[in-house]
């Protein structure tokens, strides 16, 4: 009796895990198998296997859509931002972790409080600074804000990641004659990679995905970034969903993409970081 | 004497490898955040010279502004939505996915419910707003399907339903992310406890009350404040499937801050709500930091 009971409730464990993780993926199905259908087939019924799959809708919608130029600007942003972030979160990070700094009780919980820091509270004053520099409306501001903003949990996450290397290693360096920044970078950077890979990876995902300040700074097709791109698209082609579906693939898979190649840099960077702060 | 000038000046020359991520961060992020509160008491339109009003700007927003309370209320809604539905939901199934034996299977549970979570609020908010519409989406199914009052109702027209359709879809994206750190915190709770309480006699619902709730208590704590500030300075979502509408149905604190710092040019007027918005969740963030320091010392 107990027995059976056990294997119903197991049986029922099962069943919702996989009912919930059909739940999570449907969206993603039905978007790309309308990417594949006409617009009016999905416009008879929204979900559905297509009559004759064809990849017409990918040549249209990347073209129509400025797709490459949204990528190139998304891609350039990313890289923009990963540089500067990496060079002075790492410094900061192995400050921070390693060195005598005076003030570094404050440093570190004003991190932790630049991490959840509240957009709203700076957005309005920077944007009309920002206008009144003639920043507005290029790639520039972007990469300045975003790189701001990463900057802080970035150096959380690799701070984490150097205080579980031993001193020793370090010390080691010091006998050899290396100053600090010796030691930084022929011993402590190498060490680093790994975490270094994570928080690109993360802070590229978020300059692809960031909305708020992207559809606020970028106004022309010119520079703007796949997710402000995408976004404008929905109104310009709000006719077509063949369209807009197909747009909504080629702008998720990416991403998509190397979150299943890489989910465990994901969600080891996306919730350590989350818990730090 | 020597000796420690000699080490001073090393710690200076230890600070400058923190200083130019702080200066940065604080010229960039900081000082505009002040400036934020300088401004809020400007009649201010972005452009021109700021006119000093004092506390003009707040008591507009407590007497006269008659779209900030509704705001206010949308967002204490939202606020509520998430400080409960994805929590419980989420600490269910990382229960239910913890005991699925096969690793492989556990992993990919983990990785789908994540999988929402990484993807943009504005592009999977748009794509949801087409499936919400009511002449070409998911409608047209439940009426195929023969569930002829849901296929009626307007998901994000209709002022009762629009911002419980905005959240539906917000905590789609969410819910996996907060799923895995109390998968994380699940793993950290020593098997043997599991055991003693078992011989003790206790049926898993004890087990979960005795062993498993303590045990992610410290995690508890900080999913529930995160979603506390992450609710309130919820914006994409909202503003790509609604921009607060249908009439003010779906009006947030930020949708607010936001039409009126960059669709109406009352700069100094948004940056009063912004004050108050980003007032309480820096309330939130040091009552966590309070908070969380008691939870590790009890635990």
């Amino acid at each position: 009796m107990k027995k059976t009971k056990k294997r119903i409730t197991k049986i029922m464990m099962h069943f919702i895990l996989l009912f919930l993780a059909l739940f999570q993926l449907f969206p993603l199905f039905v978007l790309f198998l309308n990417s594949l259908r006409a617009d009016v087939e999905i416009k008879k019924f929204p979900i559905g296997l297509p009559e004759t799959p064809s990849l017409v809708n990918y040549v249209e919608t990347w073209i129509k859509g400025g797709y490459a130029v949204a990528f190139r600007n998304s891609i350039l942003v990313g890289a923009c931002v990963i540089a500067i972030v990496l060079f002075a979160a790492s410094l900061a990070a192995y400050g921070l972790a390693k060195l005598d700094i005076p003030g570094k009780a404050f440093f570190i919980a004003y991190f932790m409080m630049g991490m959840s820091f509240p957009t709203f509270l700076y957005i309005v004053p920077l944007y009309y600074n920002f206008s009144q520099f003639g920043l507005v409306n290029t790639r520039l501001s972007v990469i300045i804000i975003y790189s701001a903003g990463y900057i802080p949990f970035a150096i959380l996450l690799i701070r984490t990641f150097l205080v579980g290397i031993p001193k020793e290693l370090e010390e080691a360096g010091k006998i050899d004659g290396c100053g600090e920044i010796g030691v930084f970078l022929h011993i402590t950077v190498p060490l680093l990679k790994p975490i270094l890979a994570t928080v690109s990876l993360i802070v590229f995902v978020w300059c692809w995905n960031e909305f708020l300040w992207s559809n606020t700074f970028l106004t022309t097709d010119s520079i703007r970034t796949v997710a402000t791109r995408f976004y404008k698209f929905t109104s310009e082609w709000s006719k077509d969903l063949a369209k807009i579906y197909t747009a909504g693939v080629i702008t998720l898979a990416p991403i998509i993409v190397l979150y299943l190649a890489l989910q465990k840099s994901f969600i080891e960077g996306l919730t350590s970081g989350a818990v730090k702060g | 004497m020597e000796k420690r000038r000699k080490y001073s000046t090393r710690r200076l020359v230890c600070l400058l490898f923190i200083l130019p991520a702080f200066l940065y961060h604080a010229l960039v992020v900081i000082i505009p955040s002040l400036k934020t509160v300088y401004l809020s008491f400007f009649d201010w339109n972005g452009i021109s010279e700021p006119r000093f009003t004092g506390l003009q700007n707040y008591i507009e927003m407590f007497t006269e502004d008659t779209v900030l309370p509704i705001a206010f209320k949308n967002t204490m809604v939202w606020t509520l939505i998430f400080i409960t539905i994805p929590i419980i939901l989420a600490i269910f199934v990382a229960v239910c996915a913890s005991k699925v034996k096969k690793t492989s299977l556990q992993m990919f549970y983990r990785t789908v419910y994540f999988l929402p979570y990484v993807l943009s609020a504005s592009i999977a908010g748009k794509i949801w707003s087409n499936f919400y519409n009511p002449f070409y989406g998911f409608n047209t199914l439940f009426e195929r399907l023969g569930w002829e009052k849901l296929s009626e109702v307007l998901w994000l027209g209709d002022q009762k339903i629009a911002l419980f359709a905005v959240a539906f879809v917000s905590n789609w994206s969410w819910w996996g992310f907060v799923m895995v750190l109390f998968i994380s915190a699940l793993q950290q709770i020593d098997p043997a406890l599991y055991e003693s309480a078992s011989i003790d006699g206790g049926n898993s619902w004890d087990c979960f009350l005795h062993v498993t709730l303590p045990g992610i208590a410290p995690t508890l704590v900080f999913v529930i404040s995160l979603s506390l500030m992450w609710s309130i300075l919820s914006f994409d979502f909202i503003w790509v499937m609604t921009m607060g509408g249908p009439g003010q149905a779906t009006e947030m604190l930020s949708t607010w801050i936001y039409k009126n710092a960059f669709v109406s040019y009352r700069a100094g007027y948004a940056n009063a709500i912004c004050v108050l918005q980003s007032g309480i969740v820096l309330l939130v963030f040091f009552a966590n930091q309070k908070i969380r320091k008691k939870v590790e010392d009890i635990g």
